[in-house]
């Protein structure tokens, strides 16, 4: 029994599950993914067993695939699939020969195309985007059907649902495990684009769920943006750089949002000092080479309003006139009552909160969605008119769904009861 | 000193629904685990069991073998440790990370040393 010092990189397991399932997926085809899902958690558990013992490997990646690559040839022999049209005839014939098992090994440039397929095939358009981002994350980010259920508040079976519809619709459109090429690649790219930034969102602006788990799928979502942007087989890159830029300026703020108890910090109170400088430069230069004079798309327009606040030395001297500039260009691409409630912010920093009020009336789509009536019930506050205040804050309370949000609301309706007592 | 041979009793199929981030977490804390019990001088062995154990019996004058079954429980692992007493054997197991993963039972069987008791 022998015992090193190795440690293994943070997440290795859960990236190495990523890599192990997009390559055996090319092997035996999307239409046996739940296989390769198995095969790759069985490999990791013996992993796991093995190494406590015995030490771990000094090269703890090529052990699993190892260990992944018999069982995956147990199974072939074995003929315990049902159907082998995905297959590689050579791939089996080779398999076959026993001298060469032991060469078969997948190269740096195999696993990062194969990853590249998985995420083309997990955003593929005949699964539902909420299926998408759950295959995606079972997948490509090798998260469990628990941890996606607590990073999205959403009960374990309907995630194991959305799954299942997912690898069933895999199955039954005969997916092909591959990136798509000439007119069709920039399409299916921006499918891509908007589920990275869907799995980024639902991280990032989720007020539920987890906080820590919420933090690694802020992560997942920036190196699928890397996984594609590294990749010379996609174009265009300018797309790409705006959704990282976009992630990473953001993702700059997120551990100044909440206080040691969990308490949300508004951006106006944030300790700015908290901010990730290098995520914030990085994000800049994205920023830069998304070429935002050349293009216009949302992840450019966010990213461009994200590097206002980000770059901003106090919440005062943030450059409201050009954000609300970005938000008017952003009505041009997505005029949806949500951009007009983001906008307002903007708008009643450059021309009062009455201007901004006027053009929240009649939102009607917002009415049940808690920060509707919370920026309204700001405006108001702005005007001195308590009482409208506090009609709208308190009916952002009811609508609130997590403690922390109504304790926030419950602070400011305080104030304002405090302030019209006066 | 006495030797006891610690056995590591464990449900069947408890792993498949961990994350993989959870397995490293697991494989992380038994690897250190069993690093400072391998310093101190107080493990003389230790192994995983592997899948597919089979149990030999005799019927009426004839052996038979037949899979052993790995649905309820299983053995993970044994331990051979060398330590002065029950009390420590007892603190060293209760001490196994595996505990905070998984349910698990850890028998304490002390061994009985070469020249008897």
């Amino acid at each position: 029994m022998t015992k090193e010092i190795n440690k293994l990189v943070d997440h290795l397991f859960r990236h190495e599950s990523g890599k192990l399932i997009a390559v055996l997926t090319n092997v035996f085809g999307p239409d046996q993914l739940e296989l390769v899902e198995d095969v790759v958690q069985d490999s990791l558990v013996k992993a796991m067993r093995n190494w406590p013992y015995h030490g771990i490997p000094q090269n703890p990646s090529g052990w699993l695939y190892r260990v992944a690559k018999n069982e995956a040839i147990n199974i072939l022999k074995q003929g315990r699939i049902k159907q082998r049209r995905t297959v590689d005839p050579a791939f089996l014939e080779r398999i076959q020969e026993e001298s060469l098992v032991d060469e078969f090994l997948f190269s740096e440039k195999e696993i990062k195309d194969d990853q590249l397929r998985m995420i083309f095939t997990c955003c593929h358009p005949v699964i539902t985007s909420d299926s998408q981002i759950a295959l995606a994350l079972k997948t490509l980010c090798g998260f469990s059907i628990a941890e996606i259920s607590r990073a999205f508040l959403t009960p374990a079976e309907n995630i194991n649902k959305r799954l299942v519809r997912a690898r069933q619709a895999l199955r039954s459109h005969k997916v092909p495990f591959a990136v798509p090429v000439g007119p069709e690649l920039p399409l299916r790219l921006k499918a891509v684009l908007d589920t990275i930034y869907l799995l980024f969102s639902e991280g990032y602006h989720a007020s539920s769920g987890d906080q820590l788990i919420r933090f690694d799928l802020v992560e997942e979502a920036m190196r699928l943006g890397k996984l594609l942007l590294d990749h010379p087989a996609i174009a265009p890159k300018q797309s790409i750089h705006a959704l990282l830029a976009l992630i990473q300026l953001n993702a700059s703020r997120f551990a100044a949002r909440q206080n040691a108890d969990g308490d949300i910090i508004t951006l106006e109170h944030q300790d700015r000092s908290l901010w990730n400088k290098a995520w914030i430069d990085q994000g800049l230069i994205h920023l830069q080479q998304s070429e935002p004079h050349r293009f216009l798309s949302k992840y450019h327009i966010l990213a461009i309003i994200s590097s206002y606040h980000c770059t901003a030395p106090t919440f005062e001297q943030t450059n409201w006139v050009g954000i609300l500039r970005e938000y008017n260009r952003f009505l041009s691409v997505d005029n949806s009552e949500v951009v007009q409630l983001n906008r307002s912010i903007a708008l009643a920093k450059v021309e009062g909160a009455q201007a901004a009020i006027d053009t929240l009336v009649g939102l009607t789509t917002l009415e049940n969605y808690h920060l509707y009536h919370s920026i309204l019930g700001e405006f108001h506050i702005e005007l001195h008119r308590w009482t409208a205040a506090i009609k709208a804050l308190e009916k952002a309370e009811s609508l609130a769904s997590l403690d922390k949000e109504k304790a926030l609301v419950r602070a400011r309706i305080e104030y304002c009861i405090k302030k019209s007592g006066n | 000193m006495k030797d006891y041979l610690l056995i590591i009793k464990t449900e069947g199929s408890v792993w498949s629904d961990l994350s993989p981030e959870e397995l490293q977490r697991h494989m992380e804390h038994g690897h250190a685990y069993i690093g400072e019990l391998m310093q101190s001088g107080k493990l003389k062995n230790a192994n995983p069991i592997d899948k597919g154990s089979r149990v030999v019996v005799e019927e009426k004058g004839v052996m038979k073998d037949g899979p052993f079954n790995e649905s309820k429980e299983v053995v993970a692992g044994y331990f051979h440790i060398t330590v002065a007493d029950m009390e420590e054997a007892v603190a060293i197991a209760k001490a196994n990370p595996i505990f905070k993963d998984i349910p698990t039972r850890i028998e304490v069987h002390p061994m009985m040393p070469v020249g008897g008791n």
